[in-house]
């Protein structure tokens, strides 16, 4: 079982980054499970047809832990792509670190990965690593890997650095090793040779560009991955591609 | 429910017939009242049953008070210590470090190495997502002769999964080494009270050529690392069901609930399973019946017409108790309970039915602070009906007190007896906390 992370800004396109690699994944007949980590709660909604799943720290809100089953947490998407939806607080209440403990616990506590027997889990995280809750799914027996995602937007930049940096803090515990940079563009000046930079800051590589498109907003307005809506697209034909590179990068850590 | 000082207290919340109770929560909850009454063991007295072991406790000053009062009046202050928390380690995100840092210190400065280590995280280590695993890593790999173990002082996890009653008792056995099983020893497990000696289940074992194992005779660590050879284990207080199906599971064990129910049909179905899993026969039921009666009859003869309480600390299945009693003549008036447990359920409906003015009270009610507390003629069984009650004839235990089977009735009708002959000063004999541990094999 392959388990990476994805780190980002927010707003930056990781959960459609993500979505199309588990549908691309999905595809080349791998069993997918994608878990969002994120308040807003929307990682995997173009898997899910443009709806938004029932969240786990919701469900443990309207019913208590003891009455979750696992089939309650998990919503079958595209290809059969398992989501979860962490979910999180309200917006200036609560804890948003905290809540992405308490659904991995109790995904675990469930006994979600051996029950479900994924090939590859991938964890959407959203921005900084901002408190102990999101480093969670970089810990020891979550993500073996981390791919951070930015544009050559200065505040994205500097978030990817602060998220190399924690990678790099965590490094002596055992946690997950930094994988890669994926530049999403934004087609800002000198894009590629910012993130080439940063990449070389951080003593990483870049693992794969996406071009700037129409195509992944005309996917999202049907509520669909780039893969599902228009599998013959330049765009479907880069999102396989980062797949391949992306998992290149995890057998190469799994080997 | 606050309400502003002065206004008379409302005792309606503090009575309720069983005629008009409802299962299983006769009582609302809320706000919570402790009456000082503290048999009932802790987290801390419940650690220290692991023998040469140590414990260190990691929060916050304002909650070390209560556990180092209670290690203080235990008497095993030397095998306690403390890491606070304070807000620049929350600030500073170094708590994992104050964690391995805090320990280790004590470890290098305790004058002889614990062969065990009970850490206790609490509360902020749960909601800063702290990497303990990765805490414990680090101190196993500093002091890889101590054994290390993670037990909880987290009353936020007080209202889903298990109680901290049960993950204490649970964490009991987690350092247990895997072991080759003998099949000639038995264990009992999760009851902080040692078996009454005489008792059939005790009996059984020994008769059967096997060794009894119990956490609370083990005198030391290597001892206590014989329980994991035991084939059989037994649980019989319900706090240490889930922590003894774990062990089982984890180790492979055979598992029996058998608590203590007064109930003489029980009591015969679970010696018949005891007996199977010991490959013998049971003893004979008829002339133990006979024995519980006589005695029991007895008893009622001493304390004749005298009302009767009887509260969930003192036994944990209450209300068939009070079946029993009221079925050899006593005049049980009132039980202490905060709800009603499915295994006593059989009897809360046949009390309804046969005895619906017998009067429930809550125990943790806010209002059972102003509780009378004017019924002196009482016979109470169990500390918390005995301050309710205000009386001085009261038995004295917690936790079922090692009692169990017919033999666990008649004992169990000696110290009514007793209690009602000799009257003890109630103020000084319920307030200590972990009634039978001071001095006791824990220490």
């Amino acid at each position: 079982m392959i388990q990476f992370a994805v780190y980002g800004k927010g707003g930056i396109g990781k959960s459609t980054t993500v979505s199309n690699i588990s549908a691309a994944l999905a595809d080349a007949g791998l069993k997918v499970m994608q878990i969002g980590c994120d308040p807003k709660a929307d990682s995997t909604s173009s898997l899910l047809g443009g709806r938004r799943a029932v969240t786990v720290i919701d469900l443990i809100q309207d019913r208590g832990r003891d009455s979750i089953e696992l089939e309650d947490m998990v919503n079958i998407g595209y290809g059969g792509v398992v989501c979860v939806e962490a979910g999180g607080p309200t917006p200036g209440l609560g804890c948003a670190g905290r809540a992405i403990t308490a659904a991995l616990e109790l995904l675990h506590d469930k006994g979600a990965y051996e029950k479900l027997a994924p090939d590859v889990i991938i964890y959407d995280v959203l921005g900084d690593v901002v408190c102990g809750g999101f480093s969670v799914p970089m810990r020891k027996g979550y993500a073996g890997t981390v791919f951070i995602v930015t544009s050559g937007e200065n505040m994205s930049i500097h978030a990817a650095a602060n998220i190399a940096v924690a990678v790099e803090n965590f490094k002596n515990r055992g946690y997950a090793r930094l994988g890669g940079i994926i530049l999403n563009r934004r087609n800002v000046k000198n894009e590629q040779e910012k993130v080439l930079e940063l990449a070389n800051d951080v003593s990483t590589v870049l693992v794969g560009t996406l071009d700037r498109s129409e195509v992944v907003q005309d996917a999202e307005e049907l509520g669909k991955t780039v893969i599902e809506a228009f599998p013959k697209s330049d765009m479907a034909e880069q999102y396989r591609g980062l797949m391949r590179s992306v998992m290149k990068a995890c057998e190469s850590e799994v080997d | 429910m606050l309400k502003r000082l002065g206004e008379k207290p409302d005792l309606t919340q503090t009575t309720v017939s069983v005629g008009e109770a409802s299962y299983p929560a006769p009582f609302e909850t809320g706000l919570e009242y402790a009456a000082p009454a503290r048999g009932v063991w802790n987290i801390v007295h419940t650690g220290m049953l692991v023998p040469e072991s140590h414990e260190i406790f990691i929060c916050a000053a304002g909650c070390l008070r209560g556990v180092v009062l209670t290690a203080a009046e235990m008497g095993a202050a030397e095998r306690f210590s403390t890491v606070a928390i304070r807000e620049n380690n929350v600030l500073d995100g170094d708590m994992e470090e104050l964690m391995i840092e805090g320990v280790t210190d004590i470890l290098n400065k305790l004058q002889r190495t614990p062969r065990a280590v009970l850490v206790y995280t609490s509360c902020i280590h749960h909601f800063m997502s702290c990497d303990v695993t990765r805490c414990y890593a680090e101190l196993r790999r500093r002091f890889p002769n101590v054994d290390f173990t993670d037990c909880y002082m987290d009353p936020i996890m007080r209202k889903s999964g298990l109680t901290p009653d049960q993950t204490m008792r649970s964490r009991l056995y987690s350092l247990l080494k895997p072991a080759p099983v003998d099949g000639m020893s038995v264990n009992i497990i999760g009851s902080d009270l040692q078996t009454y000696p005489d008792c059939e289940l005790v009996q059984m074992v020994q008769q059967s050529g096997r060794t009894l194992r119990e956490i609370t005779a083990c005198k030391s660590y290597d001892e206590y690392q014989l329980m994991a050879t035991s084939y059989l284990n037994i649980a019989m207080y319900p706090a240490a069901k889930a922590g003894c199906e774990a062990l089982c599971e984890r180790l492979a064990h055979r598992c029996l609930y058998l608590p203590f129910i007064p109930d003489y049909d029980d009591i015969d179905r679970e010696l018949e399973l005891l007996a199977a899993a010991l490959e013998t026969n049971p003893p004979d039921a008829s002339a133990l019946r006979a024995l519980a009666d006589e005695s029991l009859f007895k008893a009622r003869a001493i304390v004749g017409d005298a009302p009767v309480a009887i509260d969930y600390t003192a036994l944990s299945h209450p209300m068939e108790l009070a079946r029993l009693l009221i079925n050899h003549g006593f005049n049980v008036t009132d039980l202490f309970l905060d709800s009603i447990s499915t295994a006593d359920r059989d009897a809360f409906l046949w009390l309804k039915r046969n005895y619906p003015s017998l009067r429930l009270h809550p125990t943790i009610h806010p209002e059972m602070r102003v509780y009378p507390r004017d019924e002196r003629n009482t016979l109470a069984i169990g500390q918390k009906a005995a301050y309710f009650c205000g009386t001085c004839r009261f038995v004295n235990i917690v936790e079922d007190g090692g009692l169990h089977g017919y033999m666990g009735i008649i004992r169990l009708a000696e110290l009514i007896t007793d209690a009602f002959e000799n009257p003890k000063d109630a103020k000084i004999e319920i307030q200590p906390k972990g009634l039978g541990c001071a001095g006791g094999c824990c220490l």
